[in-house]
């Protein structure tokens, strides 16, 4: 004991004075301060930098816009916001929104009301499909900025090798066989997130069928999932998984890991949205990508692809909503949409915006064609405030995918109802 | 037994550096690759044409330098409040006679062995109310709670081996009671002080449950929320290179410390029991 | 100094009020600067600690959401109902269990066979202990993402280096299912917190006397025979205490599941439940309910660890 003492000793304490005055000056940075009262902020979910281009855009001299950027993933966006919104803050201006969390916030008070002029202008610019998206209990409550859909992009040589006519539409069944037979992979998402639900949602409204209705009724409405739809929809999943379509990490892909499958030897089918040709522009598989309109879930029934896309919502604890509201006008304006669509492959959420010349330039007129008759088609989510729980019950039930068989849907509504009556956990 | 040192002790050498460092290698293997490379596939251990984008491109993403400085801030503060309160702490218990003394050692044991997400949900809710939601001291304060534990026993074990009677003995010898205090004392208790102060900080830049439950932007969120977080350039593909880069930088510090102050770690940990 | 000597110290120090006869003004004196000294860490523990749980009591009690404040409504015990008659608490306590067990079972034989090494070495201590100590400073988070990399299925070499395995391929998709992904979850659990127990094992193993040892060999002890009858016994505080922390800090297992699999997969665990029953889905009062049944578990965990173990609290020091 006393050698150790001994050694201690000959230790210098100078290190520890350095920590100690590294805590003292960083103290100093500690001290932050709030948003001055010219500047927006605007919480925006990630992109390549468009959002930020267009803040740079419609700052004026009475206001500048701050963008602060928000986590990947939707249900994590929707968390750090509501977590914030929740507790009253005002560092919050402007954001933008995922569809399937606007009916919650809007539910719940967070966003203040869009002037009349705004509403009107925009009801008249949008798409339909961008303005139910963005409605709930028949109010715009957010400004549709960009809307987006799901389409089949294929490898052109594959359709032909296997002898699928794309001019036609095509059903899930018959794209899974062509790949099953010719050793190609069908590029799904089914990881247990938001993307898995939208997929599955699609399907059943493929089908004909709903998740749920009566959405105004919050907790006690009407889960339609266990319906023949719902079978239909659980049997292209079961399929696909038990097929050798099936990508070897289906129960973990996302939009982002089909896209290098689908650029190897046996790439040949992949759903996903319109950021995918922009992806693509400049590789060898640019000169062999085809799109068609999303599978049929049915052969006799029209598809019914996902939307998605992003409206903007004003803080209503903002202290500055009405500077809010003259940013929204402009960050939405069809130019806006426009630019936004040719820089970020985010396609406008406005027929003027699929007009812009900057868009028109660099996608194939007939791929802007599919992309707003695909958004006029589209089944969007069910809007609901509890559209969380209702996702995150589907995703629990359905995954992982290679699991899914016909009592499924049964099996998830029973599930979804527990939950949304607190009988379960989620 | 020493100077015997056979063959399996040579390949038990080998293999726990193998163990320990294959993957941090790896780690920073990835960080060199490009993000084309990651983003097509590259199952290779190695990177095929190694790079210093991923360095640049991050220094660059202010996300993730406020990160930065908001660990290195929150966990230098906290460890350093931390240490301060648990010196007083450790004295008293090391020196002196009080009622509770055992009562405090259980309750920071206690406090210890807490699951720390059991109080998310109600700190969550009281931070909202008084304002420290997403901010610094938000933050600072819980570490402190959870690292004075630590840093109490920590510190208690070291003073106990201090030879207290040195003090008066200078004190004898004409010292007044401050320069026995501090001739003689702190550079006694200083490395106990230093090694509680280490694994405080540890422990502070480690922390995760916390992190990413009590803040929502840069103004708090630390590295390792943030990395959680992270998003590169492209928005749909997880950017395997940069995180890499992040953990390559969030672990240098960790690394210079160890490099450092090795020694004073393992005493720190053991709490005395290996002898070197 | 073994820890036998600091657990006794521990002891007699805690103890000493009682033996020492103390009635004087210094007396008194001393222990109104040690209540004042120790006065600002308890009351700091106890705030962050104590006063939250006891929210989350009254919590538990509602029906509670945070984005439909209107709607709260007082329940009684019902979510504690709820939470014990559910599958997925079960299965989730299942799950976070077994990970104690297997990653402490696990990490006590590497940590011991690291102990053994690092003991007899005589040359390169240095090297080995910085080594070593690298994975125990390290983010918990880096681990995880490191080993997700690692067995990642596009950037992974795990595939590509142990294909000749008749179990992996390099199409084996570590997160496609439950018992790989548990795998590659408890891997980097492993890999992080065995530099822990082998250094805790190390204490323990230098405190074995090297005479009784020897003299096991002239009586004829096979190496096996003195691992069980000698070196393990002399080690058993030291093995017990190491238990205890890694055990309690495994049954909290979060960041790694966070990280790698998000839960999915059934690979929740108990902290993780929490955590999305609050944070996530704003279930404050379900979610309070959870705080409370696991701040329990996690006591009776510790308190049976102890009384089975027999582990002297005084000598438990406290790490995290």
């Amino acid at each position: 004991m006393r050698e150790r003492a001994q050694r201690r000793r000959r230790r210098r304490p100078a290190a520890a004075s350095l920590i100690l005055a590294a805590a003292a000056a960083s103290g100093v940075l500690a001290a932050c301060s709030g948003p001055a009262s010219d500047e927006l902020v605007w919480y925006i979910n990630p992109d390549t930098g468009g959002q930020a281009a267009i803040a740079k855009r419609c700052s004026t001299d009475e206001y500048t816009i701050k963008v602060q950027e928000l986590p990947q993933a939707a249900d994590q966006q929707r968390i750090q916001l509501a977590r914030r919104l929740a507790a009253g803050d005002p560092a919050i201006d402007l954001m933008s929104l995922d569809p399937p969390f606007t009916a919650e916030f809007a539910d719940a008070g967070y966003l203040a009301d869009l002037p009349e002029d705004l509403v009107t202008k925009l009801r008249a610019q949008s798409l339909k499909g961008s303005v139910t998206a963005a409605t709930w209990n028949g109010k715009l409550v957010v400004a549709p900025f960009w809307t987006n859909t799901q389409i089949l992009w294929y490898r052109k040589s594959f359709a032909k090798k296997a002898g699928l006519n794309m001019t036609k539409p095509v059903t899930w069944d018959q794209i899974i066989q062509a790949a099953d037979k010719n050793g190609g992979r069908v590029g799904v998402q089914a990881n247990k997130y938001e993307g898995y639900a939208i997929w599955i949602n699609a399907l059943i409204a493929g089908a004909g069928g709903t998740l749920l209705t009566n959405a105004e009724k919050g907790a006690d409405a009407t889960i339609t999932i266990d319906s023949p739809a719902g079978k239909a929809a659980a049997k292209v999943i079961q399929t696909l998984a038990h097929s050798k379509a099936a990508q070897p990490d289906l129960s973990v892909s996302q939009e982002g890991q089909v896209l290098a499958p689908f650029q190897s030897d046996r790439g040949a089918f992949q759903v996903n949205w319109t950021f995918v040709y922009g992806t693509y522009a400049g590789s060898p598989t640019a000169k062999d990508l085809g799109w068609a309109m999303y599978p049929r879930t049915e052969a006799d029934k029209p598809a019914r692809p996902p939307l998605g896309g992003i409206g903007i919502g004003v803080n209503s604890h903002s202290e500055k909503v009405g500077k809010a509201m003259k940013a929204v006008a402009c960050i939405t304006s069809p130019e806006n949409q426009g630019i936004y669509a040719s820089t970020d492959g985010n396609m406008p959420a406005s027929a003027e915006g699929y007009k812009q010349p900057e868009l028109t330039k660099k996608y194939p007129a007939d791929l802007l064609a599919l992309f707003q008759e695909s958004v006029n088609a589209a089944a969007p989510r069910p809007a609901t405030p509890y559209w969380s729980d209702v996702s995150s019950a589907i995703q629990s039930s359905w995954h992982p995918p290679s699991a899914v068989n016909e009592g499924t849907p049964a099996k998830s509504q029973k599930f979804i109802e527990d939950v949304l009556q607190g009988r379960r956990l989620l | 037994m020493k100077g015997k040192m056979g063959i399996q002790h040579w390949l038990g050498f080998a293999v726990i550096l193998v163990w320990c460092l294959l993957p941090v290698v790896w780690i920073i293997s990835l960080s060199f690759k490009s993000e084309a490379e990651t983003t097509s596939g590259s199952p290779q251990f190695l990177p095929k044409e190694p790079t210093l984008d991923n360095y640049r491109e991050i220094l660059k993403d202010s996300d993730f330098t406020h990160a930065l400085i908001n660990s290195f801030g929150i966990s230098l503060i906290a460890t350093f409040l931390s240490v301060v309160l648990a010196t007083l702490a450790a004295y008293a218990i090391a020196r002196l006679d009080f009622r509770g003394k055992k009562l405090v050692l259980s309750l920071a044991l206690a406090i210890a062995m807490f699951p720390v997400v059991s109080l998310v949900g109600p700190l969550f809710d009281m931070w909202r109310t008084v304002h420290l939601f997403n901010t610094w001291p938000g933050l600072i304060i819980p570490y402190m709670s959870f690292t004075l534990p630590l840093a109490i026993w920590t510190l208690a074990a070291f003073f106990r081996e201090i030879p207290w009677e040195m003090e008066q003995a200078a004190q004898v010898d004409g010292a007044t009671s401050w320069q026995a205090f501090r001739k003689v004392i702190v550079p006694l208790a200083a490395p106990g002080v230093f090694t509680a102060a280490i694994l405080t900080f540890f422990f502070a830049w480690n922390e995760f449950v916390l992190a990413i439950s009590l803040t929502s932007t840069t103004d708090a969120r630390t590295v390792p929320a943030q990395m959680s977080f992270f998003v590169g350039p492209d928005p749909f593909n997880p950017p395997y290179s940069q995180l890499a880069t992040a953990s390559v930088i969030v672990t240098i510090p960790v690394i210079v410390i160890v490099l450092l102050f090795q020694r004073r770690i393992v005493a720190g940990l053991t709490s005395g029991a290996v002898k070197g | 100094m073994s820890t036998d000597a600091a657990a006794a110290d521990a002891v007699r120090t805690a103890d000493s009020p009682a033996k020492r006869p103390h009635k004087s003004d210094r007396a008194v004196a001393e222990n109104r600067l040690g209540m004042k000294l120790v006065a600002p860490a308890v009351i700091l523990m106890l705030l962050v600690t104590a006063w939250p749980m006891l929210q989350a009591l009254y919590l538990s009690l509602f029906r509670y959401r945070l984005t439909q404040p209107d709607d709260r409504e007082a329940v009684g015990l019902q979510n504690y109902l709820t939470v014990l008659g559910d599958s997925l608490f079960w299965k989730d306590l299942w799950n976070t269990v077994l990970i104690m067990i297997v990653t402490v079972a696990v990490e006590l034989v590497i940590g011991f066979a690291f102990a053994m090494v690092m003991h007899r070495i005589v040359f390169g201590r240095g090297v080995m202990r910085t080594s070593i100590l690298i994975p125990y400073g390290i983010i918990t988070v880096v681990s995880a993402f490191a080993w997700q990399f690692a067995f990642s299925l596009n950037n992974g070499f795990v595939n590509a280096w142990f294909s000749w395995l008749p179990w992996i391929d390099s199409d084996t998709n570590w997160f496609g299912d439950h018992w790989h992904s548990m795998f590659a979850i408890m891997a980097s659990e492993i890999w992080k917190t065995t530099p822990f127990m082998s250094l805790l094992l190390l204490a323990g193993l230098a405190q074995v006397s090297e005479d009784m040892i020897e003299a096991a060999k002239v009586d004829g002890a096979t190496w096996w025979q003195r691992l069980w009858k000698v070196i393990l016994p002399n080690m058993r505080s030291a093995i017990m205490v190491a238990v205890l922390f890694r055990a309690l800090d495994a049954f909290r297992i979060f960041d790694n599941i966070y990280v790698m699999t998000r839960g999915a997969q059934d690979t929740e665990s108990m902290s993780f439940l929490t955590y999305r029953q609050v944070i996530e889905q704003f279930q404050l009062g379900m979610g309070s309910a959870l705080s409370v049944l696991l701040f329990l578990m996690v006591l009776i965990l510790a308190t049976l660890i102890v009384k089975l173990f027999r582990v002297n609290l005084a000598q438990a020091r406290g790490e995290g």
